[in-house]
């Protein structure tokens, strides 16, 4: 409760913050039901084809003479499922990792942090690009595990180093003499401490995933299948809309709905940061 | 200093093993693996014998398939040091090291001016940002700055495509040089290349300084507020001093941390600036490999991004010491680390995607 009403306070005095936060919210409820009220149809309406912007088509049709708009609504889901269960499984190993190593100490975490450091210096993209290739999946939970493949390390390190400092705070001396299990202490103790640090890089993390994932629709290394806003890119270029202005709407439709939903949460997650630091309110 | 350096070319050659590894096993061992699948096309095209099928398997992985999988691994690893990475599936006159080769240099020129570019820019913005906390130009500047940063660079890739390609037609829509140009040490060469270039280098400074200057505003504030500038200011230093040995120099170390971070960035994202650009890099051919199922040159070009990633890295790290001291002496190295770990900001890291 004291939560929520500190992020309203913060949320009103910022108004970039709180429409990004809004921006957000709209984007999920869009993801959620836009695909139950918006319907579209296979049917293909040639005749229809590259139509202006009209009542029934706000945002005109593409090559088949569907909506912009509607395909534009449908595929919200699927980037956003994918970009979230990325940001859960990359959220998830970072935080264990980094409060593991950084409250074990010694030989455990001279080891995890080597690998973790191996991760952390291969290129993520090159990587992703190349494993989407062999996997070829159309799972999104498969996609998810292979978008956050190297994502976790940069979290993992700094976590770590927040949990180094906590461990030698009373509170955890104090769980210590208890004896209290390792398991109570990572996940009681130190992740509440780390909570706010971990809420800003989730929403990141689901920025950054949405990048991939859309790169990889792009480019055409996910196979394309359905409707989202990467294969609306993808089949906008491949049929040239660079050169006509024919098909101007089908390209760039897509290309706002992703650019305003990086840029709200980029700004939503700000509040957050000033929600957790009292330090960056006062300034 | 010693130990630190061999600490990170051990490093380096170990992250280097495990890229190799895991590539082997991609290729060879994965169900429904590339090799396999090469060998079941080449059967069923006839007219090959077992041999030429082996032969012409060997020469593309580099491997003989009947050896037991220790001994492919050992040779794999072998021919990849010795600079043997097979022959492209798709074109096997050539060699993938020799397409690499010439691949290489373009993305290098147009990472290293677009890093280069972007750092400087937005380490200026930044420093402006914290000089002036707390004016309209600061608030402005950082909406714009923040914005930028988080637009996909292959997004403003094609939005400089449709616009300076398409509608104006301005600059070349792909290659790195002109048709009508002799390559060699000659004005018009070079004038052609720094043309060709501007467009990606462009795409990248666009999305990328964003990040910088944000990083580099989080950075000097906190440093504004650290005890030891307030000594310094008490100690009566005149306030140019402050800023050049207190605040800037401080504020610059978490900035250096984060230019190793980012090279991995900026070749992971030029694979989406050089296929769109058609700029013929290394990730075009990655690309470009991808699509034709080209495993062999795929994994050429995935080897030699991270192996330049790695050297990179390895130069800043080796540079590192000549800004904090501190790394490189074995008492004070892990006090820094943990620094350097804490003081990435959390702004510059996650935007424009730049966390994949």
């Amino acid at each position: 409760m004291r939560f929520l009403k500190d992020l309203w306070r913060i949320l009103r005095g910022d108004k970039g913050a709180l429409i990004g936060g809004i921006i957000v919210l709209l984007y999920c409820l869009m993801a959620l039901i836009g695909p139950w009220v918006v319907p579209l149809s296979n049917e293909q309406d040639p005749a229809n084809a590259y139509a202006g912007p009209s009542w029934s088509h706000p945002l005109g049709t593409d090559a088949l003479g569907q909506g912009v708009l509607s395909q534009i609504i449908v595929g919200s889901r699927p980037i956003m499922v994918v970009g979230l269960l990325a940001a859960i499984i990359t959220v998830f190993i970072g935080v264990t990792v980094g409060l593991l190593t950084g409250y074990i100490g010694g030989w455990f975490d001279t080891l995890v942090m080597r690998i973790t450091d191996i991760f952390l210096t291969i290129p993520g993209l090159p990587l992703i690009i190349v494993l989407a290739a062999f996997i070829q999946t159309t799972n999104p939970v498969v996609l998810a595990i292979i978008l956050s493949i190297t994502a976790w390390a940069g979290l993992a390190r700094s976590i770590r180093s927040q949990a180094m400092s906590l461990r030698s705070s009373d509170f955890i001396e104090a769980a210590k003499l208890q004896g209290v299990p390792l398991r109570n202490m990572i996940f009681r103790q130190l992740l509440p401490n780390v909570g706010p640090y971990v809420a800003i890089h989730f929403l990141l993390a689901i920025t950054g995933a949405i990048y991939a994932q859309v790169g990889l629709f792009l480019l055409g290394i996910a196979p394309i299948s359905g409707t989202n806003w990467g294969i609306m890119i993808n089949l906008a270029m491949a049929q040239g809309a660079l050169y006509t202005t024919d098909s101007a709407l089908y390209l760039f439709a897509p290309m706002a709905a992703i650019v305003i939903l990086q840029v709200a949460f980029v700004f939503f997650s700000r509040a957050l940061d000033s929600v957790f630091n009292p330090r960056l309110r006062v300034q | 200093m010693t130990t630190y350096i061999l600490r990170r070319l051990g490093m380096a050659l170990v992250v280097i093993l495990v890229v190799l590894t895991m590539s082997f096993f991609m290729v060879r061992l994965m169900p429904g693996n590339p090799m396999d699948a090469l060998a079941a096309q080449l059967r069923a095209q006839g007219g090959l014998t077992e041999q030429d099928i082996q032969n012409r398997l060997n020469a593309v992985y580099g491997v003989t398939p009947t050896a037991p999988v220790w001994q492919q691994y050992l040779t794999y690893i072998g021919n990849a040091f010795r600079g043997d990475l097979g022959v492209p599936i798709t074109n096997p006159g050539t060699t993938v090291v020799a397409i690499i080769a010439e691949a290489l240099p373009w993305t290098i020129i147009v990472v290293a001016f677009a890093l280069i570019i972007s750092f400087v820019i937005g380490v200026a913005i930044g420093a402006a940002m914290a000089a002036f906390q707390n004016t309209w130009f600061a608030k402005v500047t950082t909406f714009f700055v923040s914005v930028l940063s988080a637009i996909p660079n292959y997004l403003v890739a094609i939005i400089l495509l449709y616009f300076f390609t398409g509608v104006w037609q301005i600059f070349p829509s792909g290659g790195a040089y002109g048709v009508d140009v002799t390559p060699g040490f000659n004005a018009e060469y070079l004038k052609s290349v720094a043309w060709h270039a501007v467009l990606p280098i462009a795409a990248t400074v666009i999305t990328s300084f964003g990040g910088w200057a944000l990083a580099m505003k989080g950075s000097a504030i906190s440093v504004l507020g650290a005890e030891y500038v307030r000594a310094a200011e008490s100690r009566g230093l005149s306030p140019r001093r402050i800023t050049q040995s207190y605040i800037g120099r401080n504020s610059m170390l978490p900035m250096i941390t984060q230019l190793a971070l980012s090279i991995g960035f900026m070749f992971g994202g030029s694979v989406f600036i050089e296929t769109y650009f058609q700029y013929p890099g290394i990730g075009f051919y990655l690309i470009q490999s991808v699509n034709q199922r080209d495993y062999s040159l795929m994994m050429g070009c995935f080897l030699l991004i991270t192996v330049s990633v790695i050297i990179a890295n390895l130069l800043v790290d080796l540079l590192y010491p000549l800004v904090d001291p501190r790394i490189a002496r074995p008492a004070t190295r892990k006090k820094a680390e943990v620094q350097a770990d804490k003081s990435v900001p959390d702004e510059g890291l996650g935007a424009g995607g730049t966390m994949a």
